[in-house]
């Protein structure tokens, strides 16, 4: 089942500057949407509200289904702007996306969430011999294919994306392409946030964002 | 030195210096990873105060070290998360203010308390009781710790990516306070007040040194911790000096050697 987000009335924050004033956007289930604006307009705050990152100061997110009515949070893949992952992490790619895919507490080993963190990793594009290697001793590109691989393991209903051709080569940009490709066939929601929506191979809807919505219209394919 | 074997007053101190050190061993690798040494010397430092106003109030001084510590770490953790002041000078007003209330307290009460142990350990003095209450705490810490590991460790490395995968980022930070509170406590009649914050970082630096996946850091905290506390306990006993001085110095003896090594590693 495809899921759709609705922002409504959202004002938001930032160490006291509003940021957000009266933002209502319906992002459509199953398709790619694209929030472009100037940097500071609004659409990283708008992401991190969405991911549960940052409460807003007014207005609400929800989700809602094909037909417009509203259900739980789904499954949400989130690839953000600036990670916070630490450079010293003693963790592998591997470790990552499997603690990520399955941290509830428990003790006993989670081979599953091991074997789909591989599997994720390969769709990424990162190398199989980079797989065990902390991340920390991961080029600035293959990190950010790491990060891919957490939004896109577990098969989410909803894909966010801030930013995600950050650090990538050129190679990494066709992957990145291929990988949304794959998701929208798949009926998935992509959310994405980028200067340059035909490097990703385009949008079916976009939001121009600066403060508020101040334009709304169909991105179209490269 | 093998006849100190049979008395039990040391087969005590051993037993109580093994769980010390495989609490604050596993503890430490959090410690190193969230570079939370200030908070854990600052908890430790905060016990002071506690133990001063549970003599003031009749109470056992555990108790309210106990309590002073869990105290220090929620507001730290409540501090730093809400009100923007960051967590060393959180660690910083409250560490000041509890060692502060800990003098002023003891101005008032004739006690028989002893704080120079409690400044510097004294192992060899461990009871029966306060072994049974060493290796009870001491379990149910490690208990917590294995349970909650995996959110634990995804918060303490990337805490949005944590948040995006539904993990309570501010109840881990809380959690890793309680726990070390409860470490510090456990650990003061072996390292003292002063000493015990380098149990919770010694182990960890040393392993970090020489590992950078998690269960190599992990194995070696506890590890590097083992060998400083069991090594220093025999130590004292062979040079005939302080225990809690003697755990330390080979803490850092083991921490050089190791940076050494790792740096040799590299070159």
């Amino acid at each position: 089942m495809s899921v759709g987000i609705r922002f409504e009335g959202i004002a938001a924050s930032l160490g006291g500057r509003p940021v957000l004033e009266g933002v209502s956007l319906a992002v459509a289930p199953g398709i790619r949407t694209a929030l472009v604006g100037p940097n500071g307009g609004g659409k990283t705050t708008l992401i991190r509200l969405l991911v549960g990152a940052l409460d807003p100061d007014a207005g609400r997110v929800f989700f809602v289904d094909g037909a417009g009515r509203e259900v739980p949070r789904p499954r949400i893949g989130y690839l953000s702007q600036r990670s916070t992952l630490s450079p010293l992490a003693p963790v592998s790619g591997v470790d990552l996306v499997a603690l990520s895919l399955d941290p509830r507490p428990g003790i006993g080993g989670r081979e599953g969430a091991r074997t789909e963190a591989r599997s994720a990793l390969e769709r990424a594009g990162l190398p199989a011999e980079a797989f065990d290697r902390p991340v920390g001793k991961l080029s600035g590109g293959q990190r950010q294919r790491v990060l891919l691989a957490r939004a896109l393991a577990g098969r989410p209903e909803i894909l966010v994306l801030d930013e995600p051709d950050t650090a990538l080569d050129a190679r990494g940009l066709m992957t990145l392409r291929r990988v949304i490709a794959e998701e929208a066939d798949a009926g998935r929601t992509i959310l994405f946030v980028s200067h340059d929506t035909d490097a990703m191979g385009g949008a079916d809807a976009l939001f121009r964002v600066d403060g508020r919505v101040t334009e709304e219209g169909t991105g179209g394919a490269p | 030195m093998i006849e100190f074997l049979a008395y039990p007053f040391f087969q005590r101190a051993l037993v109580a210096g093994v769980v010390a050190a495989v609490l604050c061993g596993a503890l430490s690798f959090f410690v190193v990873l969230r570079r939370l040494a200030f908070a854990g010397s600052g908890v430790a430092h905060a016990a002071f105060g506690g133990v001063a106003l549970a003599t003031l109030a009749g109470a056992p001084p555990g108790a309210g070290a106990l309590l002073a510590a869990l105290i220090v770490a929620a507001a730290t953790a409540r501090a730093s998360e809400s009100s923007g002041v960051s967590e060393d000078a959180a660690v910083g007003v409250f560490t000041v203010s509890a060692m502060a209330i800990g003098v002023v307290a003891l101005g008032f009460v004739k006690t028989n308390v002893d704080l120079f142990g409690l400044m510097f350990g004294n192992i060899l003095t461990v009871s029966t009781a306060d072994l049974v209450l060493l290796v009870g705490a001491g379990a149910l810490v490690l208990l917590v710790l294995a349970a909650w590991f995996r959110p634990l460790l995804l918060a303490s490395v990337d805490e949005d990516g944590a948040r995006a995968a539904g993990v309570n980022v501010g109840a881990m930070r809380l959690l890793v306070l309680v726990l070390i509170s409860v470490a510090v406590v456990v650990a003061l009649k072996v390292v003292g007040i002063l000493l015990v914050s380098a149990l919770l970082i010694l182990p960890g630096a040393t392993a970090r040194a020489l590992f950078d996946r998690w269960p190599g850091l992990l194995a070696g905290s506890v590890a590097a911790a083992l060998v400083m506390v069991v090594g220093g306990l025999l130590l004292s006993v062979a040079l005939n000096v302080a225990s809690g001085a003697a755990i330390i110095l080979t803490g850092a003896t083991v921490f050089v050697a190791a940076f050494l090594a790792a740096r040799r590693r590299s070159e």
